[in-house]
């Protein structure tokens, strides 16, 4: 501190002896060089340096007469009326430098001379900001020396043990086999050592022993599936959205089968990173670019206001930019360990990140929604159906575009004209005499000849509307249900979403002035723009009352039914026609607004589906059609073709994904173009300012924070940018915050044991250069993570016991410079799969949908289904597979594995807690999961031999990868021989040796 | 890592929680991360962290789906007046699951009660009589109009899932009153949870040991693996003891081998506790030992009330025996069964006060008369309000403008009231009141300064008031 002082007194002064120089010359000091020498010193750090504070800049006269938060900072040529002047001599309060030593009468002098005369600037300002240490750049510093030359078997020790030596401390023993063999299983691949393994290693007295079984294990499938599990914590995954209603996410997991590959390829960290963010865009040849981008949709989702609620409302606004916040979130928690989402609200408080560049983050992901999206697992149709999709979408983007000008477009359009065939048939809306709803709605007719229902709102209606006709030969009627504001979700039903159920339609024919003589006449081939699933409109005409028409999940627009009559009808003097619509569904899914139509079209009547707009250009001659009705059909009929192009590809997969392109579902539509990102004061959304551009953070030296984009619409452009300036090697963030994660989970504590958090707020580093060194070593191999793993597990550090040394306790209690190994609790994950190993149980079938442990009960599309732990028979088969394949519900999870505090995919989890608590031992007591297992371990120990010491024996071996001392065994076969084998094996598993590793 | 540096008994509730055990070495040491919040329950404060405590124990009753202020609480002539017509404020009207209908009037007659003269519905007639006892902020506000961030934002002070709820953060604070029981407790609805289910009961980052225990009164297993399950007929009682000594003895053997590391005491007194606990949670759910006048009052002689008299009854006797903060839920997620009345406020919300009234009120009087209100707070509460405007004809959409909440006990100004809404119950306007502000008095109460109860988590150090709150001195005595 006192240093950094000096040194700020130092500079200042040098810049005061500069002016002073200056001014000898000139034979006066310009006034600029004296207030520059106070404002570089007192003022810029937080005005323009390190922070922008109050948003205000004094670095130059523009941004210093633009002000911050509270207007212009002076008035050039009066100081006197300048709330800069006002601020240092604290008219205003609160005054300036802000909690800090106030300026002497020379310095406000000064400054008040320097904008008494205009407030000139000879050049800007700069500031002097020591870079917090995980700005600076990465040094690769050669390995320490240290006094013991015997320990170190690699660089790394080198470096722990220099500081060690220097803490008067020296470190342990090396661990005896068993201890090591256990800790570098659970380690990698998140399971116990096989009685097997543990005898070939053993008996393996070769040198090379230990590296061998390192390289065993990381070639194992089982060690992708331990290293994914992290990386779910980090990035906060689960199969299900969060949120009051909670639905299932059935296609979260092939992000999760991803990160299991990827690191058992050893996938190069840059690339990684790259196809997480934008492997869409970056690699649209490789499937792995879709399915990746599972990491920017792992959070929560916020069903209700997204989907169901009244879009353009504040709620809906609030709720996109709480969505693209959990997006900054995390991936600037996971990739660049910055925090960020701090600076929502205001700048952050502590690290140099203005709001400005919050929402500049923002803005990247601002053309992104949480969605099912498609891939194909055979490159060529993936790649392929890609690329059809990116035509739609820049069509959707930019519908105007004048390429669809160009002579290709055009004939394809002539082409497709010619086969379009006769133009669309003519419809006869009818004008209703009389209408009534037997449930005791209100109907009015409205003047374009349809009737809306208001006031009363039964559960069930039926609907009898008469209309006069003068035609005849009418071969088919036309029911029209209509969108109008005044219903729920804008209709076109008066449910609550918007649906409707037409149960019966039925339709009775008199000569005019005879309705009592009215005959029912037959209906057939009903048809309709859109059916909801399982309620097709043929269900309409079948006499079934509890089947019908719906038009679910299309609610908010308008529909059409029609029906063929079996024969035609049209009295001479005119006919009287009555229509009964049955809505007997119940929970008022009744018709909001209906309109019928008649036509004298032959039949079969066919359905036009083409828009009424493109109906409208095909009827003008092509000669006569302007260029923007060129255009207009012209990207319907590219699009419908990509459409069909799209429909013969076999079905994709589906992965739950950041994208912008999905089928609108309710008020959850895409965002076409990126949705316009503001500055929002305070963070409220009621209240935006200056819009955003998609950008990254000026703190990393050496990489631009703006991005170059050709086409701002181009969303995928924008993580693009972001994904590449996050995988650069010279972003110093990126790399450090890897590799300390690596190492806190092989030491259970990071070298900065904040991993989310590298600002002024989070962890120093132990071993600063240590850190270094490993990020540049790990720069250096390509990015391999399996080769960073080799060379820390490999190291003497890690090699060493975990046993006490008062001592150095009382030097170190955190063991902070790694005086030992640190003793872990197993997780819920490795506890579990422990479990399963250890009884024989395990199924290693690896990846697919994520299996449910639970009973499961989904009655309602719109709620919460049944999750029940309790119901489920925990001897199901999918309940032997790893823990990584469970289906995690994010508001009801596992209470068993809550209990041991398994992560909360809620919330981004860079570092688990660990508890001990009495609810985790009657967890580990009296979970059904581990009775049941208690008895399948001792079924396996009675297997291999009748004897109740060999059983005892075996368990142990399985379990803890030893044989019992003489006291323990003669504990536990007394025990046995009273309660039985499955009651010796529950305790054993309950043990503080089986459930802690060494 | 070794913990031996702490006091193990001074941390054990932060770090494991209530119920003993220690942990989460890496939050200590290095940074001083806990600096703020090291402060300890001091008896001179009666308990409390930072000043001297009225309340120790907290029943929270929450009515899940957003309770209907303008037909309990918010007594509007204006709106009886203008009951039919089109509602126009002059400002634009948004509903969050419809169109806005007309002006609706209560279905419910509102009659002044109590020397306070406050204005209750008829639709709580029990809760009606105990109006002098209640302080009611009537301007309660919410950020949102939607269920699942309203019922976050009202538990855990944020609109997004993650954050601790103040069950949890209250157990992080002051700690456990008894060895016995879990410090923070949660009866849930007998039909099902709440909406964000088991969101809400979260410790979020804090420790899990801080979490919410679920305890379903009226189900076979009221708490979840507190005793083996009945198909594990190789359990026997001896069995058991016989292997928790066992297990001793092996753990005791091998801390031997492991010095220095507390987390293995840690789990070795677990066990001990656990059979604490599986002695008293059966007493407490034991509901025989009360009088027949006792349970009558609660409403379990009746079908209708007999759930959440249970559930209000046990957490009486919850308290009793020293937890600390317990929740009762009325109402699950879902259409029906709840406080979220789009459809027919006279049959729903009818048939959920129907069920809650007289419990609810029950717990007041029978707190009162057992001297527990001296200590003991109570607070009624709910995400949102509803519309003064009709929704389908009857029923009423989700208004965070304004509800109303209520609290009772220990420094609480009986029959007070705080805040004002509009002249239709739209809007709060005059004393608004967020949940920052309500969660900022009860932490008050306990002897918390609410900006002082910090967790650092991802580069912040959050409260359960995020970066809001002023204590409501004008309900307080």
């Amino acid at each position: 501190m006192i240093a950094q002082n000096k040194t700020k007194w130092l500079l200042s002064l040098l810049v005061v002896l500069a002016g002073l120089l200056c001014g000898v010359a000139q034979g006066e000091i310009s006034p600029f060089a004296g207030a520059r020498a106070i404002l570089e010193s007192k003022c810029i750090e937080c005005h323009g340096g390190k922070f922008e504070r109050a948003r205000l800049n004094l670095s130059t006269h523009e941004s210093l007469l633009r002000g911050g938060e509270s207007g212009s900072a002076i008035v050039a040529g009066d100081a006197k009326a300048s709330l800069l002047y006002k601020k240092i001599t604290h008219a205003d309060e609160p005054g300036m430098p802000y909690k800090r030593e106030e300026l002497s009468e020379n310095e406000i002098a000064q400054l008040a001379k320097w904008i008494n005369t205009g407030a000139v600037y000879e050049q800007p300002l700069t500031a002097k900001v020591e870079k917090i240490w995980s700005l600076q750049p990465i040094k690769k510093s050669a390995p320490p020396k240290t006094k013991n030359k015997s320990w170190a078997k690699t660089p790394i020790d080198q470096f722990i043990l220099a500081k060690l030596e220097e803490k008067g401390m020296k470190p342990s023993p090396l661990a005896d086999k068993r201890t090591l063999l256990r800790r570098v299983t659970f380690d990698l691949t998140g399971l116990p050592p096989t009685p097997e393994e543990m005898r070939d290693f053993l008996t393996d007295k070769s040198p090379g022993a230990y590296s061998k079984v390192v390289d065993r294990l990381l070639a194992s499938p089982r060690y992708g599936e331990r290293w994914a599990r992290h990386w779910l914590d980090v990035v906060h995954f689960a199969d299900s959205h969060g949120h009051d209603q909670d639905r299932p996410r059935p296609n979260a997991w092939p992000y999760r089968d991803y990160l299991i590959r990827s690191f058992n390829d050893d996938k190069p960290y840059a690339r990684f990173v790259e196809e997480q963010i934008a492997g869409d865009t970056l690699f649209p040849d490789d499937p792995a670019g879709v399915v990746a981008l599972g990491f920017i949709a792992t959070g929560p989702w916020d069903e209700s206001s997204q989907m169901h609620i009244v879009a353009d409302t504040v709620d809906k606004k609030m709720a996109q930019n709480l969505d693209r916040d959990d997006m900054v979130a995390v991936t600037m928690s996971t990739f660049v360990s910055s925090t960020v989402h701090c600076a929502r609200c205001h700048n952050h408080k502590f690290d140099p990140i203005s709001q400005r560049e919050y929402y500049n983050l923002q803005s990247v992901f601002a053309g992104v929604d949480r969605v099912d999206r498609p891939y194909d697992l055979d490159p060529k149709i993936h790649a392929t159906r890609q690329a059809l999709l990116k035509k739609k979408t820049a069509l959707d983007v930019n519908p105007k575009d004048k390429s669809l000008l160009d002579a290709s477009v055009q004939s394809e359009v002539a082409e497709w004209e010619k086969q379009i065939g006769p133009p669309a048939i003519a419809w006869t809306i009818l004008d209703p005499t009389s209408f009534k709803s037997d449930g005791g709605a209100t109907l009015t007719k409205q003047v374009d000849g349809s009737v809306l229902a208001t006031g009363t709102r039964p559960e069930s209606d039926t609907y009898t509307i008469m209309a006069p006709m003068d035609m005849k030969g009418v071969t088919a009627v036309r029911l029209e249900v209509l969108a109008d504001k005044s219903l729920p979700h804008d209709g076109p039903g008066r449910q609550d979403n918007g649906n409707i159920t037409l149960t019966e339609f039925r339709l009775k024919a008199a000569p005019k002035g005879e309705t009592n003589s009215a005959k029912t006449i037959a209906l057939q081939n009903a048809s309709a723009d859109f059916n909801q699933k399982d309620w097709e409109v043929g269900k309409a005409i079948d006499g079934d009352g509890k089947t019908g028409w719906g038009i679910h999940p299309e609610e908010g627009k308008s529909h059409f039914a029609f029906f063929e009559l079996k024969e035609s009808i049209g009295f001479e003097n005119g006919t009287a026609l009555t229509f009964v619509l049955e809505q007997q569904h119940g929970s008022s899914h009744t018709i909001g607004r209906a309109r019928l139509s008649v036509t004298s079209a032959p039949l079969p009547v066919r359905v036009n589906s083409l828009p009424e707009n493109i109906s409208k250009i095909i009827a003008i001659k092509v000669a006569a059609r302007s260029a923007d009705q060129k255009i207009e059909l012209a990207g319907y009929v590219l699009k419908a073709r990509l459409e069909r192009q799209l429909a013969v590809l076999p079905a994709p997969r589906m992965v739950y994904a950041g994208t912008s392109d999905f089928p609108p579902q309710k008020n959850f539509t895409p965002a076409k173009i990126p949705r316009p990102v503001y500055l929002l004061k305070r963070g409220d959304i009621t209240k935006p300012e200056e819009p955003a551009v998609p950008g990254a953070l000026a703190f990393v030296s050496d990489l631009s924070s703006q991005f170059s984009l050709a086409d701002p619409s181009d969303e995928a452009a924008r993580r693009a940018a972001l994904a590449k300036w996050i995988a650069d090697p010279r972003n110093v963030l990126t790399w450090r915050s890897i590799v300390n994660r690596v190492w806190h989970y092989h030491f259970g504590r990071g070298l900065v044991d904040t991993p989310n958090d590298f600002g002024e707020m989070g962890s120093r580093p132990t071993h600063p250069e240590l850190l270094g060194w490993l990020a540049s070593t790990f720069i250096e191999s390509g990015g391999s993570i399996k080769g960073l793993h080799k060379l820390i597990l490999t190291s003497a550090v890690y090699q060493q016991s975990s046993g006490n040394n008062v001592r150095f306790a009382k030097l170190d209690s955190g063991n902070l410079f790694l005086w030992r190994m640190n003793r872990t609790r197993l997780d819920a994950e490795c506890l579990r799969d422990a479990i399963l190993q250890i009884t024989g149980k395990l199924d290693l079938t690896m990846g697919g949908p994520s299996v449910m442990q639970f009973y499961l009960e989904d009655p309602t599309p719109d709620r919460t289904p049944t999750v029940d732990y309790g119901r489920f028979d925990v001897d199901a088969p999918v309940n032997f597979r790893r823990s990584i394949y469970r289906y995690i519900y994010r508001t009801l999870p596992d209470p068993f594995m809550d209990t041991l505090d398994c992560a909360d995919p809620s919330q981004m989890t860079a570092v688990r807690n660990i508890s001990v608590t009495a609810l985790q031992a009657l967890a580990m007591l009296n979970d059904r999961f581990v009775i049941r297992q208690s008895e399948h371990l001792a079924a396996r120990v009675a297997r291999g031999s009748g004897n109740v010491e060999i059983q005892i024996r075996t368990a142990y071996n399985l379990t803890l990868g030893r044989d019992p001392n003489r006291s323990e065994l003669k504990a536990l076969k007394s025990y046995a021989i009273e309660h039985g084998m499955a009651n010796t094996c529950r305790i054993i598993l309950n043990s503080n040796e089986f459930i802690f590793v060494n | 890592m070794s913990l031996t540096f702490f006091n193990r008994r001074e941390f054990l509730w932060r770090f494991g929680g209530g119920l003993g055990g220690v942990a989460m070495a890496h939050l200590f040491g290095t940074q001083g991360l806990l600096a703020d919040s090291l402060a300890k329950p001091n008896p001179e404060f009666n308990g409390g962290l930072h000043h001297r405590a009225k309340v120790k124990r907290v029943i929270q009753l929450f009515m899940n789906g957003g309770a209907s202020q303008c037909d309990l609480f918010d007594y509007k002539p204006e709106l009886i007046k203008r009951s039919g017509q089109k509602f126009d404020p002059g400002e634009r009207v948004e509903a969050t699951t419809s169109s806005p209908g007309n002006l609706m009037k209560s279905p419910y007659e509102w009659k002044q009660h109590g020397a306070s003269g406050r204005w209750v519905s008829s639709a709580v007639p029990h809760i009606a009589k105990c109006v002098d006892d209640l302080a009611f902020l009537m301007a309660m506000t919410s950020k949102t109009n939607v269920h699942g961030p309203g019922v976050y934002l009202q538990n855990t002070g944020f609109l997004t899932p993650g954050f601790p709820c103040m069950g949890a953060w209250i157990s992080y604070g002051l700690g456990n009153l008894t060895d016995n029981l879990p410090t923070f407790v949660v009866l849930p609805d007998s039909r099902g949870l709440p909406y964000n289910s088991k969101g809400s009961f979260s410790s979020g980052f804090l420790p899990v040991a801080h979490q919410g225990t679920i305890i379903k009164a009226a189900a076979q297993n009221p708490i979840e693996d507190l005793f083996p399950p009945g198909s594990a007929k190789f359990i026997t009682k001896k069995s058991e003891a016989d292997g928790l000594a066992l297990l001793n003895k092996l753990n005791r053997e091998h801390l031997a081998h492991a010095q220095g590391d507390s987390r293995l005491d840690a789990r070795i007194a677990s066990y001990e506790l656990a059979a604490k606990m599986q002695l008293s949670a059966p007493d407490v759910l034991n509901l025989g030992g009360e009088t027949e006048a006792t349970k009558k009052m609660y409403g379990l002689d009746e079908k209708t009330t007999e759930d959440f008299g249970r559930n209000c009854l046990t957490a009486r006797r919850l308290l009793e025996r020293g937890v600390r903060f317990v929740q009762v839920w009325s109402g699950t997620a879902g259409a029906a069964g709840n406080w979220d009345n789009h459809a027919d406020i006279s049959k729903e919300l009818g048939s959920i006060t129907s069920a809650t009234d007289k419990p609810t009120a029950a717990l007041i009087k029978d707190l009162k008369a057992r001297g527990m209100l001296e200590d003991t707070l109570v607070i009624w509460t709910t995400e949102f309000g509803r519309m003064p405007f009709s929704q389908s004809s009857v029923g009423r959409d989700h208004n965070g403008g304004t509800f109303v909440s209520w609290m009772a006990g220990a420094g609480i100004k009986g029959g007070a009231a705080y805040g004002e809404s509009d002249e239709w119950s739209w809007k709060s306007t005059k004393d608004k009141a967020y949940c920052y502000d309500l969660h900022a008095t009860i932490l008050h109460l306990l002897g918390i300064d609410h900006e002082k109860l910090t967790f650092r988590n991802n580069g912040a150090n959050r409260r359960l008031t995020d970066v809001h709150g002023e204590v409501i001195r004008e309900i307080l005595t």
